[in-house]
């Protein structure tokens, strides 16, 4: 680039006040660049009015603001080196990727974690990533205004220095006697030496160079030179262009000058002087090394001060949203407290800002909460109480009532009709009464939580073969049969067999007192981790809805039914807790007219899944029963009480059938 | 000569109750009425069984048990009106020799009593070994070489059954039949915790045990 300006008088005096930080270009890469794009193009024109600059560029035909050219060449650089860095950090983030991978996927994850879960831990990197970008914003404009205003300023500086310069070259070799080739070219020298400035510091440089072309015979006497080190091909070729073509106007372009082992940033102002007919070129050299160093040590301090604002916003933001944060954390740990049942944990409450608001309006609500459940508890526990204590205390009277039924009635035979038949009514609610009060006692038991499971390895066919036993003289009264239908050999499970016994019971003598007469079949089958047995009479039967109900405690299917064996109507939901005990599944299948079916399922040892029964709890005869009108068969699931994770399947069960 | 059996019951109405059924069967009931007197009540009247109810007034049932025990072994059929399993395991820890959950039946309380007052068969002289214990069935007493360990006479029949047929695995019931002489279903852990109990008198190492062995899933065998 370049620019011309009117020789004209000089505003600027330089040589006696040397201004010390000396505005310049910003770094040995843009003017490197600038030398590269430097346009060939000067106005061809003289120039006669002040300022009045043209450039010639291939894109811009008009007349552009060399602001905003200045600007756009500025854009350029920025954007190679933009391209530069980024191609380097990819290199480099590639590398450390696949080196690192599985720690950084560990760390990323981690963060993840911690982005989602912590809104402190968000509030903060936001704050951090917009203070980092604004701060990148503020300081790369800042820093470019600087550099330009720098460069801006050396540059004006330099193109009047420079004018002044070439004006007193020109002065003195105007008024130069040429007499001798020796003096002249000790005044030329001399004269050019004094353009480098005065004392030991060198403030400018020159080129001195005889035009190619001249217009008339060269002198020989002065041969072009230049400052140490310097040689002519530091002067970018379009400013020797636009000096070569022009007339005497005065021209400039950023370059480089080695000074030492170094190159450095400078900048090139040329023009022409005549000396005895022949024309020479006079480029000065301003170096911008103290300029750049300027712009290096405010950028250097910029970016650190905006590294400590950013680390300042950030902890800012980390305070501020803790102080918001953590009263939100602590009321988040404390509820869960409170909902894991430590219902004495509270807020801590300090202050009276809205935080305080929220602890203290926290705390009334858990004391609320705290006293109902406390309430609640104390009520039902009570309750409980209650229940076992007039279990408990009619329990000894009611022996008394029983010894003494039992005696009159063992002597019935010596008493009156009327006497006779009082004791044996006498004798029979009494027993009646005290089914129901042990029924009582023990879902009182299950209720309060008393119940325990006292299981020990035990053969479960024993205990069928003795519940079946125990029940045959009732099934006997009723005119069925109970049909077992068992593998050979033990299973052993993990129970406790007065319970299983008491559930076993209750499903024979329910099925038999249901069955009407007919058979009653109790299958059992054993998988790997289970055994089932089902206890399917075919009676009336009931319907899907019915037999989600038959766990309830006191429910009776039809209520104006016969109580024919006094049942207390806690039966099923006894067996129901039992089983709950032993972790296994107690269910009931029912059909109107097809009878019902209840499977027990246990675990083989406890503590571990049941997975399948290995019976079916719809009965695979229900196909074969098919009455008229009866629902078609599909998998029922209404019926099924406790929640099956899989399909049940029929289990092999060998044929060996034995009737108690 | 009647068996003479002590009844500690606060329940004035149920001792009377008791009394006329036990009287009815051929037994001489003697009361009392307070936890405090009972030992004195038995030391006085030397009875051939203790009808014990676990809840008293002043000392409580167990430890009545316990002292009873300490100097007796006559058996104590314990009354309770909590069929808990905590309640029932820690009266037959203190040294009873079976109980009888509330509500009875009259029958059901004379077989029990019956059943610990059968009179002791009539013992040939018989020795028997299991592990290093050695077994005077006549003598009835139990050594351990030449140091004697002292039993209740349930635990020493407990163990004389086992002794008897080492190569036999008793189921529970089997026990309850053969020992407390009960055909029908009693609780299978009055055999439990009477195992444990005589493991903790004959077994160098209760916690492994070489004269009483489990079975698992079916019952109790002796040791080779």
């Amino acid at each position: 680039m370049v620019s011309a300006t009117k020789q004209g008088p000089d505003p600027a005096s330089s040589e006696g006040e040397r201004r010390t930080g000396v505005p310049a270009q910003a770094t040995p890469g843009e003017a490197a660049d600038s030398e590269q794009r430097a346009v060939a193009q000067p106005d061809q024109e003289p120039q006669h009015h002040q300022t009045a600059q043209h450039h010639q560029a291939p894109e811009h035909t008009d007349a552009i603001s060399p602001g905003f050219r200045k600007f756009a060449f500025r854009v350029r650089i920025w954007q190679r080196r933009a391209v530069i860095v980024s191609l380097r950090v990819a290199r480099l983030v590639k590398t450390g990727i696949l080196r690192f991978l599985p720690a950084l996927r560990y760390v990323g994850r981690a963060l993840q974690k911690r982005w989602r879960r912590s809104l402190q831990f968000r509030t903060v990197l936001t704050t951090l990533l917009l203070a980092v970008t604004s701060f990148a914003v503020v300081g790369a404009y800042l820093s470019n205004q600087i550099a330009n205003n720098l460069f801006q300023e050396r540059l004006t500086q330099a193109e009047s220095e420079t004018r002044y310069n070439v004006k007193q070259v020109q002065e003195t070799f105007d008024g130069a006697q040429v007499t001798d080739q020796s003096s002249v070219i000790t005044l030329v020298y001399d004269t050019l030496n004094a353009v480098e400035g005065r004392g030991s510091v060198i403030q400018r440089r020159y080129v001195f160079e005889a035009m190619p072309e001249q217009t008339k015979p060269r002198n020989r006497w002065v041969e072009s030179r230049a400052s140490d080190q310097l040689t002519v091909s530091v002067i970018p070729p379009e400013l020797r262009k636009a000096v070569q073509e022009s007339g005497k106007d005065q021209y400039w372009a950023s370059t480089v000058i080695p000074v030492g082992t170094e190159d450095r940033p400078g900048i090139a102002v040329g023009n022409k002087v005549t000396f005895n007919g022949t024309v020479y070129e006079l480029y000065l050299i301003y170096d911008l090394n103290t300029a750049q160093q300027t712009l290096d040590e405010i950028q250097s301090v910029l970016w650190a001060g905006g590294a400590v604002l950013v680390l300042l916003i950030g902890a800012v933001a980390w305070y501020v949203t803790r102080n918001v944060v953590s009263p939100v954390s602590h009321a988040a740990m404390v509820s869960e407290k409170l909902a894991a049942g430590q219902l004495q944990e509270r807020m801590v409450v300090r202050g009276e800002d809205e935080v305080a608001r929220l602890g203290a309006s926290f705390n009334h609500m858990a004391a609320s909460l705290q006293e109902q459940i406390t309430q609640l508890a104390t009520l039902s526990q009570m309750q409980q109480r209650f229940v076992s204590d007039v279990s408990h205390e009619l329990r000894t009277p009611l022996t008394t009532v029983r010894m003494a039924a039992e005696v009159l009635y063992d002597a019935r035979d010596d008493f009156d009709p009327i006497n006779k038949r009082s004791a044996e009514l006498l004798y029979n609610q009494v027993e009646r009464f005290q089914s129901l009060l042990s029924d009582l006692l023990e879902i009182s038991r299950f209720d309060a939580g008393v119940a325990v499971l006292d299981a020990e390895p035990e053969d479960i066919l024993q205990v069928i073969a003795h519940v079946i036993e125990g029940a045959s003289p009732v099934a006997a009264e009723y005119g069925s049969e109970i049909v077992l239908s068992a593998p050979a050999g033990a299973i052993v499970v993990d129970m406790d067999a007065r319970r299983i016994d008491r559930i076993l019971r209750n499903l024979i003598l329910n099925a038999v007192e249901h069955g009407e007469g007919r058979p009653v079949t109790v299958t059992v089958a054993a998988s790997e981790s289970a055994v089932g047995i089902a206890v399917r009479d075919h009676g009336i039967g009931m319907e899907p809805a019915e037999a989600a109900r038959v766990f309830d405690r006191f429910w009776r299917a039809d209520p104006a039914r016969a109580r024919t064996t006094g049942g207390s109507g806690l039966g099923l939901s006894i067996a129901a807790e039992d089983t709950k005990l032993h972790n296994g599944w107690l269910q009931a299948w029912g059909r109107k007219g097809s009878g019902a079916n209840f499977r027990l399922t246990l675990p083989l040892r406890q503590g571990e899944e049941i997975g399948n029964s290995p019976v079916q709890l719809e009965p695979e005869d229900n196909i074969t029963t098919g009455e008229p009108g009866s629902v078609p068969r599909e998998p029922d699931t209404r019926n099924i009480l406790v929640l099956e994770t899989g399909a049940a399947r029929l289990a092999p069960v060998p044929t060996t059938k034995e009737n108690p | 000569m009647k068996a003479r059996i002590l009844v500690v019951d606060d329940d004035e109405a149920l001792a009377e109750m008791i009394g006329i059924v036990l009287r009815n069967d051929g037994f001489e009931p003697v009361f009392c009425a307070d936890g405090a007197q009972a030992l004195d009540i038995f030391r006085s009247s030397r009875p051939d069984l203790v009808l014990l109810d676990l809840m008293l007034p002043g000392v409580d049932g167990i430890e009545v048990c316990r002292q009873v025990r300490a100097e007796s072994d006559v058996p104590i059929v314990m009354l309770t009106a909590k069929a808990d399993t905590s309640d029932v395991v820690r009266g037959l820890e203190s040294g009873a020799d079976d109980y009888v959950p509330k509500p009875f039946k009259p029958a059901e309380l004379v077989a029990r009593v019956r059943a610990r007052l059968r009179p002791g068969d009539q013992k040939a002289p018989e020795t028997l070994r299991i592990a290093d214990i050695t077994i005077d069935v006549a003598g009835h007493t139990v050594s351990r070489g030449s140091e004697r360990i002292s039993l209740t006479p349930l635990e020493f029949d407990l163990l004389v059954a086992l002794a008897r047929k080492p190569w036999q695995v008793f189921t529970r019931e089997l026990l309850l039949e053969q020992v407390w002489g009960y055909r029908h279903a009693a609780d299978t852990r009055l055999v439990n915790v009477h195992v444990q109990r005589l493991r903790s008198k004959i077994e160098q190492d209760p916690e492994a045990p070489e004269v009483v062995l489990t079975v698992r899933g079916v019952g109790y065998k002796a040791g080779a």
